[in-house]
This record gives C-alpha cells, structure tokens and sequence, in this order.
C-alpha cells in the first residue's frame, strides 16, 4: 500500500462528493506527503555548507545502498539461474517424453484438441555468433523444423524472421532444404508443396498445388519498407498524381500487406525475453505474441504451448 | 477462530499505523536500492484489466476505473521516485468508442474531472518540472473534454524534468499513418531558398580565375564562363541539401517548374520517427501490459520494435504496485548488464 489508508478514505470521500471536501491546497497538503524532496535549481553556498555537515550520514546512506543493491542482485540472479536450471530440466524431460518421432500424426493428435488454430504464425529466430561457423545451417535447420511442423498441424502460412535477413541471399538452398525435410516426414508421394516469398525476390515453389507459404522476413521489411512507402507517396504527391489527403491508414495498410506481408495470428519468440528485433511494426498489432521465459531454443513443446494459449486468447477489439 | 475474523485481523494489522510506517520504510530503501543500478529512462504502461477486476471483485465497472487510476497514481509517484524521465499510458483507444455508451461517458468524466483537478495545482507541477502531454487523434476528443485538455497541456509544456504522456484517444496505426503524412507534407511544401551564405557563382569564378592564373594561354574557359555563371543562378536557389548534388536539375527554365521539392530520396527512418508523437520522448526501454494480454493491441508499435523490452505482467492494472514493478525494473537491469557484457566480450 503506497498510500495511507486514512489519506485514501479522505481521497475517496472528496472524490464521491464531486471533491467539494477539500480544497485545492489541502489536496496538495495530502500530496506532498508522498512527494520526494522537489530537485533543487540553485546551489547557493550556504546549502553547500549544510550538506558538508551532514556528508557522514550521506555517505553511510549510499554504501548501505550499494551494497543491499549487489545483495539483491545477487538474490535475483540465483533465483534465475535456479528457475532456469529447473525449467530446463522439466522440458527436457517432457519433450523425450512427448517427442513427435518426426511424424505428422503425432502433431496432428495434439493439435486435434484445440478449438482454433492460426491461420498465420511467425517466428522470431536469431543468427547466433553473427554468421560464423555453422550459426547458418543451424538457422537453416530450425526452419525447416518449424515448418514441417506447420505442415503437420495444418498451419498455412508460416513467416521467419531473422533481423539480418542471411536466408534471403540463399533461398534456393532453403527451399531445397526445407522440401528435404518435409520429404522425411511426409514420405515422398504426400509431401505437401512449398512457396517460399521474400520481399523483392522472385517467388520459388515446388509444386502448384496448395501447400504451405513460407515468407522470409528480415529488418529491412519494417522501418525501411516504411520509408521506402513514404517515399513513393511522396513522388506521388509531388507529381500531383494523388492528394495528400487521400492517403489514409487503409491505403497505407493494403501496401503494405500486398508487399511485405499479412497480420501475423501468433508470433512466437524463442528468446527467453520479449524482444522484437526490429521485427516490422506495422503488422504486429493484434497479433498474440508467446515467450517462454528462461527458453533455450527452437523447441516442439514450445510451439505446443503457444498454440494452446492461442486457442484460448479472447478478442475483444477495444469492446 | 474462523477464517473471517482471522482475514479482519490480518487486515486491521497491515492497515495500522506502525505497520504502514514499516512498509513505507520497505518501500523507500527498495526504490532506493535499484537506483543504484541502470533506471530506463522511457516506461510505457498498456493499463489493461480494469473491467476484469471490477466483475472479480463484484463492484461497478466505473468504481474499477477509478481504482484503475489510484494505480496510475500509485506508478507514477513510484517511476518518478525511482528516476524514471518519461512514462507513457494507455488511457483511451480509438477503438474503445465501441464500448457502451454509458461507460465511455463515464470515462470521458472521469477524464474531464482529473485534469480539471489537474489545473489547480500548477504551481506543485512547475516545482517537480512535471509536464504533461496528450497524444492521439485530436479531433476525436468530446467539446466538453477538449478544454481541459488543452489547458493542462499549455500549462505544463515548458517543463521538462518529468514527462506524463497520456494517449488518449489514440491507436498505433493512426499515429503511424499521420507520422507518414506529416512527412509527405514536409516533402511536398516548396523548399525555402538556400539560406546558405555561399554562393556558388562566387566559388566557380574563384576557380576559374586560379586556372587562369596558373595556365595563362587557356583562354578557352573564360569564354565559357558566361555561359556557366547564368546556370549557377539558378543553382543558388536550390535547398541546401542538394546543393552539391551532382544530379540536381541545373538548368531547368523557371516557367516549366516553378517549384522545387526536396528530394524525397532524403526521408530516413529518422524523419518519420521526428513525426511520431513521441518524438521528443527517449527511446521507448520498457513496456508492460497487465491482465495476462499478450498482446500489443495498437499501442507504441513503431516505439518498441527494437530495444524494447516487452513485459506481460498476470496481474489487473487495479491491482499494480511496487511489488509487482520491482521484479519487472531488477530483470531489466539484469538483462542490460548481460547486453552490455555481450557487447564488450564482442570488442
């Protein structure tokens, strides 16, 4: 309770009797028991003199500080680093316990249960160590992970991203090797299709038949792409070919969802914070966003889990 | 005993003085034990749960407001103690026009008999250097609200110590689309006259008299001079920025083009972000949403796209307190010492 419950009862009279109880200063009278000292603007010499007196106390005041600051800190990390040992442990028992065995049935079972599925996921992944060594197949494998589960539980559109956008130079062996992963999971003859997009490169498909969308995503596709539409309409308006008045949000919004990509349904980050990266901001604004925290990496259970809490999220749009 | 009498006593013990004194104390040593540390310098708060609570606890939905804004009170006196420049919160969305007309009319009097109270007390505002500022669509404001907001808005705007911004009625998305028209309206009024006090006719003669000077017999170029000086006249009235920009029209008669626009290839994320109504605003360090929401629903989406983080918090807004801010402010500070170990280690 930061308020004293004799100042709330007061507070809450004079507010119930349209605050015709107290007037303005003894309303400020109430306040100023809360208020800190207010920041000083003069340093006159005589207010320099009073606080050499009193510099002892001052500085036993700062030292108790600091160090109760090093002792929470150091309380806060072990509790972290318990929380986080535990969860590890626990979820790596519950995915050898309810492993897929890399097959669609096993997905499709735990996913039968749930009343609503997304129709666009999204995922955060992160390029580890900056590109050196083997952070790219690692980022290359997670994909081809995540979207063989997508294809398993019926998801249709699937969008990475990846802040630096690497998979966008290398589309062609993603492509390749995402339909070699689907391969192993589906068998060959029912492997669904995939259509991989990027945003000014040319769409690559394996079939024409309806599949799964896979988008790739990077941090040019969000501020930058901004900038590059608030470029074109300004050429526009400057050639007179719109009016100004003319652009409203739906205009902006078609743009841009035509060019980089849809309202994401759910977004799933597998840091173990909520950090979006640069992710684009314009598409992310109802979109449910699942974090577990202390998560290790791209982990099927994880997946799970944001979908369940997707089924049971509740749109009320403002109402 | 039964459960009842022992809750009354547990009650009458929390609420007596001394116990209260204790936990002010509590309260003031922890604030002042995390300032020792890195204190964010720009909070949002999403103030979400309101109505959730009101139904939980069997009270009017509008009594659940007003609790909504004794916590509101309650995070500001704790973000202004703990050092805390800039905190911005989800008052009221665009969308939130939907909800049944009684409670928005009893949100729009709650709002008017805040500020009204607000107004009165300038002088212990001027003195904390407490400003306050209402972000949003303007126009959508009732007439009978507009006033107030107005004055409480030109009242505290020279102050810059502590910044209150309140978004009302505002969503995400429209603040975006009117970032992006501000910034076409920049791009599209015909730029001013180059105030620069160079001039360029100046600087080519100046050359052209040291080659001159050093290669005598090149009579050549001083024929062509002439020539080169009327195209510079027309240069100097170009905008500054593309002053030296070698691909700028140069000698385009006046009467086809009479206005020169900027070159819209100048806008950068920084233009746009001068736009944004939290401009002036630090980047955004944290965000919280209460009432287990995982979602951002329109609120400061082009703020907290990078570097921000974004908390989920399972408690309703009524119920926020210093117990549920300090878990949120120490993994802040955690998380940075660990980014700013990252950073280091990598040079």
């Amino acid at each position: 309770m930061s308020f004293t419950t004799k100042d709330t009862k007061l507070y809450r009279e004079d507010e119930k009797s349209g605050h015709r109880r107290l007037r303005p200063e003894q309303r400020e009278a109430l306040a100023k028991n809360y208020l800190p000292e207010p920041p000083s603007r003069e340093r006159s010499s005589s207010r320099a003199k009073t606080q050499s007196h009193f510099g002892v106390r001052r500085l036993v005041k700062a030292q108790i500080y600091t160090l109760l600051y090093l002792f929470v800190h150091a309380i806060f990390s072990l509790y972290i680093r318990i929380r986080s040992g535990y969860r590890a442990v626990s979820s790596r028992v519950v995915s050898i316990l309810r492993h897929h065995y890399n097959s669609p049935e096993y997905i499709a079972r735990d996913v039968a249960t749930l009343p609503r599925l997304p129709n666009h996921l999204s995922i955060i992944l992160t390029l580890e160590n900056g590109g050196k060594g083997d952070a790219l197949e690692k980022l290359v494998n997670e994909v081809s992970e995540v979207a063989a589960w997508c294809a398993a539980a019926g998801i249709p559109t699937l969008s990475v991203y990846e802040k630096t956008g690497v998979l966008k130079r290398y589309m062609s062996q993603t492509h390749r090797s995402v339909c070699q992963r689907l391969k192993v999971w589906f068998g060959k003859h029912q492997v669904p299709s995939l259509a991989l997009f990027a945003r000014g490169a040319p769409a690559i498909r394996s079939h024409h038949r309806q599949g799964l969308d896979l988008i790739l995503v990077s941090e040019d596709d969000g501020r930058e792409a901004m900038v590059d539409l608030t470029r074109v309409l300004t050429e526009m308006v400057q050639k007179e070919k719109i009016a100004a008045d003319d652009i409203t949000a739906d205009v902006i919004d078609n743009e841009l969802s035509e060019a980089v990509m849809r309202e994401p349904d759910l977004l799933i980050s597998f840091e173990p914070y909520v950090d979006l990266q640069g992710y684009p901001p314009w598409v992310i604004r109802l979109t449910e966003i699942y974090c577990a925290p202390d998560n290790q990496g791209v982990g099927y259970q994880l997946f799970l889990q944001a979908l369940r809490k997707f089924a049971q999220a509740t749109f009320k749009l403002g109402k | 005993m039964s459960d009842l009498y022992l809750s009354h006593i547990r009650n009458w013990f929390w609420k007596s003085p001394p116990a209260e004194w204790v936990m002010r104390g509590a309260r003031d040593l922890l604030i002042g034990t995390l300032k020792q540390g890195p204190i964010p310098k720009h909070v949002a708060f999403e103030m979400d749960g309101n109505r959730r609570f009101a139904k939980n606890h069997k009270i009017e939905t509008i009594e659940g407001h007003h609790l909504g804004f004794e916590a509101l009170a309650r995070v500001l006196e704790i973000c202004y103690k703990c050092g805390v420049k800039v905190v911005t919160v989800y008052a009221f969305s665009i969308e939130n026009f939907n909800r049944p007309r009684g409670e928005v009319k009893g949100l729009m009097a709650l709002a008017k008999v805040k500020l009204e109270q607000l107004v009165q007390h300038g002088e212990l505002l001027d003195r904390y250097g407490a400003c306050i500022r209402v972000l949003g669509e303007r126009d959508l404001i009732p007439d009978d609200v507009l006033p107030f907001v107005d004055r409480a808005v030109e009242m505290t705007k020279h102050n810059k110590d502590a910044v209150l911004n309140i978004c009302f009625p505002y969503t995400s998305r429209a603040e975006m689309t009117s970032a992006i028209k501000a910034t076409i309206d920049e791009f599209t009024s015909p730029s001013p006259p180059s105030k620069a006090p160079f001039s360029q006719t100046r600087i080519t003669q100046k050359i052209r008299s040291n080659y001159s000077k050093r290669t005598e017999p090149l009579g050549s170029i001083r024929e062509s001079s002439p020539d080169a000086s009327a195209k510079s006249d027309l240069d100097d009235s170009m905008s500054s920025t593309t002053a030296l920009d070698p691909e700028s029209p140069k000698s385009e008669p006046a009467a086809t083009k009479p206005r020169k626009f900027p070159n819209p290839e100048n806008i950068t994320v920084d233009t746009i972000n001068g736009h944004t109504y939290t401009a002036e605003c630090p980047p955004l360090d944290i965000f919280i949403r209460t009432s287990n929401v995982t979602r951002l629903s329109d609120f400061m989406l082009w703020q907290c796209h990078e570097n921000t983080h974004i908390f989920f918090l399972s408690c309703f807004w009524p119920e926020f307190d210093l117990w549920h801010f300090v878990p949120v402010l120490l993994e802040w500070q955690w998380r940075q010492k660990k980014l700013l170990e990252k950073e280091s280690s990598r040079k």
